[in-house]
């Protein structure tokens, strides 16, 4: 049955992994991960479809610990096991094991019925970023569940190369909160028309501020003057973080529009808020901020010291010789 | 390394209900080597008091029997 100069000691293991002791088969699988011989890769992948999660979970770990590209397959159909600790475990080792080769049996996974498999997919085709993907993701953005929803914008942002995906917008208002915060973040890395006016809506009106949070994210990373007067008007929103990243925005598209809010930032309560609008007045090289700055020179916070004595010599470092004598 | 004499107080807790008898990965991943099966019962235990709180023991258990108990300090 195995090849004869397999060693004594592993044989015998793998001749306990077929006992139908369901702790005999722990032991054996457990041993046979410590023992780390190829010739146990075969009978480990069997093991995946034993009828106990514990041993197809120490499988799982084996298989992923050899590496070895032809456990991908099997391990790939415990993608959509019903317990939980395969599924994530399998997850795990296929993350870093697939590789570009794996695309098509992963897209054909995708046409499973199984919400688990197609799950974990979505998660693997992040790793892989071929934008041959784009097709086969789309119709889970009309999912009626909002984890494939979410899942599935997600993955869109990992896809090299998509520029354009006008369904995309639409999951920007999705009911599902989750799926509006990934929807959002999405959207940055997209140049449809319209998208950061949509952007500015969400930063603005949205009610959850995770959203308007990743809506300001988004903002920084297209960097378009369109969305001045939104930044400007989220630099009041009652969540800090929001306030952070809308000033973290208004570094990428320095604008005077956005002096008044960036220097009553400057005495907000948080100090990420002070330290990151004073870089931003930094960058406007606009010579009226600096009474502002200056008197954050005496900021209790160290950071807020550091980044306006910088935004202050950037402002100097600007302006026409004659002014500094 | 001194030898445990309360087993109850030691950091690595064993459920002996739970501990396979032909399984020793607890013991063999333990870099101390503090870990030993009782002759009697084929439960694995804690003999010296010792211990790193690596965790591989804990992780590597098949069934989950092990918990170490990290100290407050230490976490």
């Amino acid at each position: 049955m195995y090849s004869t100069d397999m060693d004594p000691e592993v044989a015998q293991w793998i001749e306990m992994l077929r006992s139908s002791d369901l702790d005999e088969r722990l032991v054996a699988v457990k041993t046979l991960q410590h023992l780390g011989d190829e010739d146990a890769i075969e009978p480990l992948i069997g093991a995946l479809y034993d009828e106990s999660p514990m041993v197809q979970e120490i499988a799982i770990t084996s298989l992923w610990e050899f590496a070895n590209p032809v456990a991908i397959n099997p391990l790939m159909d415990c993608l959509g096991s019903a317990h939980e600790k395969v599924r994530h475990e399998a997850l795990s080792a296929l993350k870093e094991l697939v590789s570009t080769n794996d695309l098509m049996k992963l897209l054909d996974l995708l046409q499973t019925g199984n919400v688990y498999t197609q799950l974990n997919v979505l998660v693997l085709l992040r790793k892989i970023h071929d934008a041959q993907a784009l097709p086969y993701i789309l119709p889970f953005f009309q999912s009626e569940n909002p984890d494939l929803r979410e899942a599935a914008v997600t993955t869109l942002r990992y896809l090299n190369q998509v520029v354009r995906c006008e369904p995309a917008l639409g999951l920007a208002k999705d009911p599902v909160e989750a799926v509006r915060r990934a929807a959002t973040l999405t959207l940055g890395h997209l140049s449809d028309a319209g998208v950061v006016a949509l952007l500015c809506d969400l930063l603005t009106n949205d009610s959850d501020w995770q959203v308007r949070r990743n809506a300001a994210q988004s903002l920084d990373l297209l960097a378009e003057t369109e969305s001045i007067p939104a930044l400007v008007q989220a630099m009041e929103d009652p969540e800090w973080q929001v306030r952070k990243f809308t000033a973290r925005a208004l570094q990428k598209v320095a604008d005077d529009r956005a002096m008044p809010a960036l220097i009553k930032a400057l005495t907000d309560d948080y100090s990420d808020v002070r330290r990151d609008a004073a870089t931003a007045l930094g960058k406007l090289s606009n010579p009226d901020a600096l009474p502002a700055l200056h008197q954050t020179l005496h900021d209790p916070d160290m950071d807020v010291r550091i980044f306006s004595q910088r935004a202050i010599d950037a402002i100097q470092k600007s302006m026409p010789e004659a002014s500094h004598v | 390394m001194a030898l445990t004499t309360q087993r109850v107080d030691v950091p690595v807790i064993v459920d002996e209900s739970k501990c396979l008898e032909k399984c020793v990965a607890c013991i063999e991943v333990c870099p101390l080597d503090v870990l030993v099966k009782n002759p009697e019962t084929g439960k694995a235990y804690m003999k010296y008091d010792e211990c790193w709180f690596c965790l591989p023991c804990e992780k590597e258990c098949p069934t989950g029997a092990i918990t170490v108990q990290i100290p407050f300090l230490l976490r």
